[in-house]
């Protein structure tokens, strides 16, 4: 929290992501649910900053708001564009926004039992921020060094793949 | 109007999870299932967040794991994709109906 | 500069792991394809561990100096990993590192025409390391590591070139046996930890350091009844013996001389086969608190001294002759341990490797003659060998003072046949006029000469029966050779020409009970679980009734579930329909309603008892 929390900053972000999201996921058009899945994002890492978690917000950002649909649209670019998508059963559909709405009722009423009786702390982003370096490098180092393994691991197992696959054909 | 406290925070996470959810149930394009997955994601990211800020004054451990989980996310991304670019060159069709064969 | 050097100690360990990692990977991923540079790599690995070790040696003066770093950690629990480093293991590596040097150095022309001669300098550097890290472990559990890599590297170079067959045989062969070593220590360490764990409050002691082994050995013969501190001892006895080729398993030693010249002169009779007796020097104090116990291991030493010199008689190829040379001197260096006699095994050790060494360098090739500078190198290290000159004699007479009766007969006579196969091996093989001067054994009798003059003014020694003995023999040689007298011997030749037989016997005695097990459990089979008579005639009376009753009963039910079973399968088929979204939306409702109903009950139960 960094005292900008106001409804008045809240509301609209609140707002304007669910908005996003639901936009996102009714589009037809492939790259329009692109674009507004790239406006949750950012908004969520604006969210995050609101939160008190600037460095997180900032890979939000990074990551999800610019990388991650960089690569989405690439894989996009090269599918067939104009053909045009079919719809789910509407059973399915009933049944499954149905199903969405008692799931989301059901957990919150979960989360207001189970945090009725809690306190709350505020944030003091210094004594974050070093959490965080601490947390990185010390507590959790090797999470953190696994992590960056996997994404080498991946990195060259997929060129591999490619070339694998080249030499099939 | 009232003060922003802890609910609205997890209602908005919840409410990405689960419209995250039923995209990934409904819609048939590939890309936009994958789009629906990171919504999820995001939405436990929220999750993290909001408990690490308003729970834990010490150690934070919320921020670090939604840094972890930005990277798997990534890493999962990548691999799907991946399989996509396979089953379409496969399959011609990005519907994800046509991949229902195992 | 004696603080530097023991202060870097740690480097001793790791240069020859480091040349072997460089060596090894370098070659692999081609980042040099030069021999040179390898040469350079391996000379320079095992020279600087010399002079780390000679100076340190020079330096340290009755130090024992411990640096260590917890390894296995376990609460209070902890197993550190370092170095132990004392006057013995300094003199051992130091040997272990001259040699080592000298070898790698005949083996540059030795080696020359072979392929992927990178592997085996690698693998050299290797042993290099793990005898090392052998010699210089702070506790068993370390020790049991390098044990076991000693182990394996022995297996490797033996099948350096694994394309030949009986070479990977015997290279397996060596590995299995030693197998047999390697469980009979980790057993007796699990033994001991185990002893001290639920007895001794002290988590130190625990695991097993040497600086405390007088402590530990008083407390586990405390802790331990005497057939168990027997067992214990006996297992590490079993480990000591089977890597040092003791009496009941020297066999393998005869296989490994399957191995190329310079890895049968460096690790099957210098340096690796005195683990063993490393390993009874670390754990002396465990086997000097029972007296049989010493008497064990001197009997053993000397048995197997006596059956494989008297195998060594009747060989006649060279390096066989010299494998079971290597087993007796060792069984004599076992037999002054189990005397007490800690200082004569290490200066007969000493004397040992630099001579058997050089004796396995002056080897000529295969169904070649001797050199003369050969031959003439190769008569000075028998002498020694047998005991007339240099370092052999001062650590037989050594050994030998303070003998009974009885025993000196037989280190007499042990003596007299040492002297009589060295010389009747040199003379079966012959010599030819060839007068090459070969470097490295040079520098090996030069070292023996030198080694001679430094222990001459240690040790207080008289020259007596095994001398006369030795001489002897050299003089008997002659005679027996010439009229071929030892061939006529009818029973003692075939004996000792296949080694009083403990090769067949093992080979018979296990193939026999493991054919007895083998037959035994087919019997098993056929007699009890194969034996189907009398279900078969059960079965035909059962066949009449189950007729019936099929035809008339179970027909009707058949259909009946057929027909559910499709009504099933069509809805089945629906819920089935391989869509992965399907799945998902069917998960996703179920856990909805698992968490709805669950909230319910939960909201009824609260409100049924508490809240109402």
């Amino acid at each position: 929290m960094n005292g900008i929390d106001t409804p008045i900053v809240f509301y609209p972000l609140c707002a304007l992501t669910i908005l996003f999201a639901v936009a996102a996921i009714s589009f037809r058009n492939i790259f329009h649910s692109l674009l507004s899945a790239i406006m949750v994002f950012f908004l969520v890492g604006v969210l995050f900053y609101v939160l008190g978690s600037e460095y997180n917000a900032v890979i939000q950002i990074a990551v999800y708001g610019l990388a991650v649909p960089v690569i989405l649209g690439l894989a996009i670019m090269f599918t067939n564009l104009k053909k045009d998508e079919n719809k789910a059963s509407s059973k399915l559909t009933f049944a499954t926004l149905f199903t969405g709405g008692l799931f989301a009722i059901a957990v919150l009423s979960i989360i207001r039992f189970a945090l009725g009786e809690v306190d709350f702390y505020g944030v003091n982003p210094i004594s974050a921020m070093s959490a965080f370096g601490s947390g990185i490098f010390i507590k959790y180092v090797w999470a953190f060094e696994l992590m960056s393994l996997i994404l080498t691991i991946i990195v060259v197992g997929l060129s591999l793949f490619k070339k694998e696959g080249r030499c099939r054909k | 109007m009232q003060e922003i406290t802890i609910y609205n925070y997890l209602f908005l996470g919840l409410l990405l999870f689960v419209i995250g959810i039923v995209g990934s149930i409904l819609s048939k394009h590939v890309i936009k299932v994958l789009i629906s997955i990171e919504f999820i994601l995001t939405g436990v990211n929220i999750n993290f967040i909001t408990f690490a800020t308003f729970c834990d004054s010490v150690s934070f451990d919320g921020y670090l794991f939604t840094l972890f989980y930005v990277g798997i996310g990534a890493v999962e991304l990548a691999v799907a994709l991946y399989i996509f670019y396979l089953m379409y060159n496969k399959k011609q069709s990005e519907n994800i109906e046509n991949y229902g064969d195992l | 500069m004696a603080d530097m050097i023991l202060d870097n100690m740690y480097l001793i360990l790791l240069i020859p792991f480091w040349i072997f990692l460089i060596i090894m990977l370098g070659r692999f991923f081609s980042v040099y394809v030069n021999k040179i540079v390898i040469y350079t790599l391996t000379l320079f690995a095992s020279l600087s561990g010399a002079l780390l070790s000679g100076l340190a040696l020079f330096y340290n003066n009755n130090l024992i100096l411990e640096t260590q770093m917890p390894f296995i950690k376990i609460n209070d629990f902890i197993i550190s990993a370092g170095l132990h480093v004392d006057k013995t293991s300094l003199v051992f590596a130091f040997v272990l590192f001259v040699i080592s040097f000298l070898i790698q150095i005949f083996s540059i022309s030795y080696m020359k025409n072979e392929k992927k001669t990178y592997r085996f300098y690698a693998l050299l550097n290797l042993f290099n390391f793990a005898m090392c890290g052998l010699f210089f472990s702070p506790n068993l559990f370390e020790a049991y590591v390098f044990w076991e890599i000693v182990g394996v590297v022995s297996y490797l170079l033996i099948g350096f070139e694994y394309f030949k067959k009986e070479k990977s045989i015997a290279a397996k062969k060596v590995f299995i046996i030693n197998r047999i070593g390697d469980t009979a220590l980790i057993g007796a360490i699990i033994l001991c930890s185990y002893l001290m764990y639920s007895n001794s409050d002290n988590w130190g002691l625990t695991t097993l350091s040497f600086v405390d082994m007088n402590i530990i050995s008083t407390l586990i013969n405390a802790y331990a009844s005497t057939p168990l501190f027997w067992g214990i001892c006996l297992l590490f006895i079993a480990a000591a013996a089977v890597k040092s080729a003791q009496f009941p398993f020297y066999t393998w030693l005869q296989d490994a001389m399957e191995a190329k010249l310079p890895v049968s002169a460096l690790l099957h009779s210098a340096t690796m086969v005195v683990s063993g007796v490393f390993l009874i020097i670390r754990l002396y104090p465990m086997f000097s608190l029972d007296n049989g116990l010493l008497q064990l291991i001197a009997v053993l030493g000397l048995l197997t001294a006596f059956v494989c010199s008297v195998s060594a008689c009747a060989q006649n190829h060279p390096k066989k002759v010299l494998a079971y040379s290597t087993s007796a001197q060792i069984g004599l260096m076992f037999f002054a341990l189990g005397m007490g006699n800690i200082k004569a095994a290490i200066i007969f050790f000493i004397a040992h490797a630099l001579i058997k060494s050089m004796l396995f360098l002056t080897l000529p090739k295969e169904g070649e003659k001797f050199d003369l500078v050969n031959f003439v190198l190769f008569l000075i290290g028998g002498l020694s060998l047998s005991g007339i000159i240099f370092s052999g004699m001062v650590a037989k007479e050594f050994m030998y003072l303070d003998l009974s009766l009885t025993l000196k007969v037989l280190f007499c006579l042990i003596s007299f046949m040492t002297a009589f196969y060295i010389i009747r091996i040199a003379l079966l093989l012959g010599v030819n006029k060839d007068k090459k001067i070969p470097f490295v054994p040079v520098i090996l009798t030069v070292l023996n000469i030198v080694f001679y003059f430094i222990v001459r003014k240690l040790v207080k020694y008289e020259v007596s029966e095994p001398f006369w003995a030795a001489l002897t023999a050299w003089i008997c040689v002659y005679v027996l050779y010439i009229k071929d007298a030892f061939w006529k011997v009818p029973v003692l030749y075939p004996l000792a020409y296949n080694g009083f037989y403990l090769d067949k016997f093992y080979t018979q005695t296990m193939s026999t009970i493991y054919a007895k097990i083998a037959d035994f459990s087919n019997l098993i089979d056929t007699k009890f679980f194969g034996n189907y008579n009398l279900l078969i005639n059960s079965a035909k009376c059962g066949v009449k009734v189950s007729d019936w009753v099929e035809n008339n009963v179970m027909n009707g039910a058949v259909r009946l579930t057929t027909g559910i079973a499709k009504m099933f399968s069509k809805l089945y088929l629906v819920a089935q329909n391989g869509n992965i979204q399907r799945y998902n939306a069917y998960a996703f409702i179920i856990i909805t309603v698992i968490i709805s109903c669950l909230i319910i009950g939960y909201v009824w139960l609260y409100l049924r008892y508490i809240g109402g």
